[in-house]
């Protein structure tokens, strides 16, 4: 397979040799360390086309998000100065930080499940790698440089005034990309009214914000630029992963060997191809070569020039592949050409490509998948346990309690957090008192300002009489509408009350004074 | 940035020499850019190590600490209250802004023990704290004691030391508030706490 001749398109300005990918080295690394550019052939075909629209409806999600006001504030907005963070109208205080486990361990279920059934989907479709690479940089690359052939040429070509030009407005391009990338990034943390009054003040009055910009602008830029695949194959863990997270029965991108050996040269005289070469024997395959009636596989190399990684997917799965099904549309359009089966190249399992059926239901996928709905009940339930407003009961510095000569005192501090945008009120009620027991504080609903928080004090006091040792009561707070209610329990801590009065008969005399 | 296509002259894939157990180890060159970032790394460190702990050119983790302490006593300081001197808190318990962000904090904090009209006691029997609007004093009655009170508490009674929690602003605008419910040089008794 090595060293073939190009046979399609027959380009005379293509370079003798060819990139002949192996899967004992990755092909964008050269022997001596050096970096050799991929540049990936135009391809068209319906998953080229649908992963255009997909990933550009994913660039216009992330764009538009910060522009779209809800409940007040935009769609995402983590306000780190606030401390608050609002999506799609859902607002979270710090608070509430822990369900970030959710978020994180979600994430990571999701991807588990999706991965064990549809192999790197994320990869080819989703990853904001992929997306701004393929949509974004590689699109202007297209624009400026023209295609892989012309590009290939422009590399090798001395530098002109041309060929300078071209390189200032490319990257003068990719530059302008990467500056808006990050200053909308930075719009979801600080808000765009936020963002454009620091764009029109010197940076000195905002160094961090300015900085975390222009720095995240320069590595989009290096990487969207110059370092590109290399992201995928050397540093992302999660195409490492694939092998622990995949089996025979995953969907991945595949080359039917079966129909497709022993590739070669498309001759004239043997156009009917593939049910015969389904049926070709072992020893008819050993033949080949001689005889005129390969496998399917004209073995044109397209595939090869237009895999942005720079792998051969024919040699099976391998760590590189990042699914974006460029092959696949390759293949396909020549398959058409050629008046052969499309699907030679193909979304399959690898237990498909050998001719079994795929499991979809296997002990991997029914794990992901319990662990991944037992998550989201437990996050749904979590997320129900948020209310609009934080509260928290703790006593008061000093003694635990204090006795006086006529009663028994509890002193607590009652911490209020409005989380809402709105200003709102709360009642703060004591529940599960005895009787007698005296409440000062709360006595009147409390309103608190959009997000402010007060704290205030809560005094109980038991008449010396009506105090029989220590209890547990609760301390409630609903809001003034009563949509929601937050109880803490808490204890009323006292001495003994047997020791209490003995002690009062003890010295009566000693506390008749002014408290 | 080598953008030819595999080079005919390409040694290609080199195998090392030994072989254990049947198994050879390819001889493959890292990415030149991965070792740059070891010697980048490596340049780093010599830079860093010059700078901060030979040259001291650039000022360590701690003295910043210092620095930055430093800074905020000294503008604590700056804004900071003589609060030994009785005549100011008299002073300001005849200016409404102190006087008025004083009342806001006592009716948020200081109410549930002493009422909000601040006669405790003297209104209720069965309120926590004392009146503090007659003459009559325990932990001592001019200025600076009110103030010692407040922000320092007294811890055997239940009366906490809000100084720690208001910062020394705030435990000034109500000791003004308190005392513009009282006449500067009026006779005033104190009882001795024991």
């Amino acid at each position: 397979m090595s060293e073939q001749p190009t046979v399609k398109p027959p380009s005379p300005r293509l370079p003798k040799t060819r990139l002949t990918p192996t899967v004992d080295s990755v092909t964008s690394i050269a022997s001596d360390g050096s970096r050799r550019d991929l540049h990936p052939a135009d391809v068209h075909g319906r998953f080229t086309t649908a992963r255009r629209w997909s990933g550009w409806g994913l660039i216009a999600f992330y764009l538009v998000l910060p522009w779209i006001p809800l409940n007040g504030h935009p769609a995402v907005f983590i306000d780190i100065a606030e401390r608050r963070f609002h999506f799609f109208g859902y607002t979270l205080a710090a608070q509430d930080t822990w369900l970030l486990f959710f978020g994180v361990t979600g994430l990571g279920f999701a991807l588990f499940f999706l991965t064990a059934l549809f192999g790197r989907l994320w990869c080819g479709w989703a990853c904001p790698q992929t997306v701004y690479l393929e949509h974004v940089y590689r699109v202007i690359e297209r624009w400026i440089d023209g295609d892989a052939t012309q590009r290939r040429e422009l590399a090798a070509a001395p530098l002109t005034a041309a060929k300078a030009g071209k390189r200032v407005a490319k990257h003068g391009l990719y530059i302008l990309a990467s500056l808006l990338i990050t200053h909308l990034f930075l719009s979801y943390f600080v808000s765009l009214p936020e963002l454009w009054d620091m764009m029109q003040h010197a940076p000195g009055e905002h160094w961090a914000a300015f900085l975390f910009v222009f720095i995240a602008a320069g590595i989009l830029y290096f990487n969207f630029a110059w370092f590109r695949e290399q992201l995928c194959i050397v540093i992302c863990p999660y195409g490492r992963l694939q092998s622990a997270l995949t089996d025979d029965h995953s969907l991945s991108i595949g080359y039917d060997a079966q129909r497709g050996e022993p590739r070669g040269k498309l001759r004239q005289e043997a156009g009917v191809g593939s049910e015969l070469a389904r049926a070709v024997s072992a020893e008819a395959r050993a033949s080949s070569l001689t005889h005129a009636k390969p496998g399917a596989c004209v073995d044109c190399n397209r595939c090869v020039q237009v895999c942005p990684t720079g792998i051969d997917i024919r040699h099976g799965l391998q760590m590189e592949c990042i699914g974006c099904a460029a092959c696949i549309d390759a293949c396909d359009e020549v398959m058409t050409r050629v008046k052969r089966p499309t699907g030679l190249i193909r979304y399959d399992s690898f237990a498909g490509l050998t001719g079994l059926a795929t499991r979809w239901v296997r002990p991997r996928t029914i794990l992901y998948g319990v662990l991944l709905c037992v998550g989201i009940a437990v996050a749904t339930f979590a997320f129900s346990t948020v209310k609009p407003a934080n509260f928290l009961v703790f006593r008061t510095g000093g003694a635990s309690y204090f006795v006086g000569p006529e009663d028994v005192r509890n002193q607590f501090m009652v911490r209020l957090v409005n989380k809402l945008t709105v200003p709102a009120t709360f009642i703060v009620s004591s529940e599960g008192l005895p009787a007698g027991l005296h409440q000062s504080g709360f006595e009147a609903p409390v309103t608190l300002a959009p997000m402010a928080e007060s704290v205030s004090p809560l005094v109980l006091v038991a008449r010396r009489h009506d105090y029989h040792g220590p209890f547990k009561f609760t301390v409630r707070v609903r809001d003034a509408a009563q949509t929601f209610t937050l109880a803490r329990e808490v204890e009323f801590m006292g001495p003994d009350a047997h020791l209490l009065k003995e002690d009062e008969e003890h010295d009566k005399e000693s506390h008749e004074r002014k408290p | 940035m080598s953008s030819s296509p595999l080079p005919p002259d390409d040694p290609g894939i080199k195998l090392r020499d030994h072989t254990y157990d049947g198994i050879q180890e390819y001889d493959q060159r890292l990415p030149n850019w991965w070792l740059y970032t070891l010697y980048g790394a490596i340049v780093f460190w010599v830079i860093y190590w010059f700078v901060y702990m030979i040259a001291g050119i650039m000022p360590t983790d701690g003295s910043r600490v210092d620095t930055a302490m430093a800074g905020i006593s000294a503008a604590k300081l700056a804004s900071s209250i003589d609060v030994s001197n009785d005549d100011k808190f008299w002073e300001m318990s005849g200016n409404v802004v102190f006087t008025d962000a004083g009342k806001q904090t006592f009716t948020s904090l200081c109410t549930p023990c002493h009422l909000p009209s601040m006669r405790g006691k003297s209104e209720n029997l069965a309120a926590v704290g004392p009146d503090l609007t007659d003459t009559a004093w325990i932990h001592g009655g001019t200025p600076k004691e009110l103030f010692a009170v407040v922000s320092k508490g007294v811890m055997a009674k239940g009366m906490p030391a809000w100084e720690p929690v208001l910062g020394q602003k705030k435990s000034v605008e109500v000791v003004a508030y308190i005392l513009s419910h009282h006449q500067k040089g009026e006779a005033i008794t104190v009882e001795v706490s024991k």
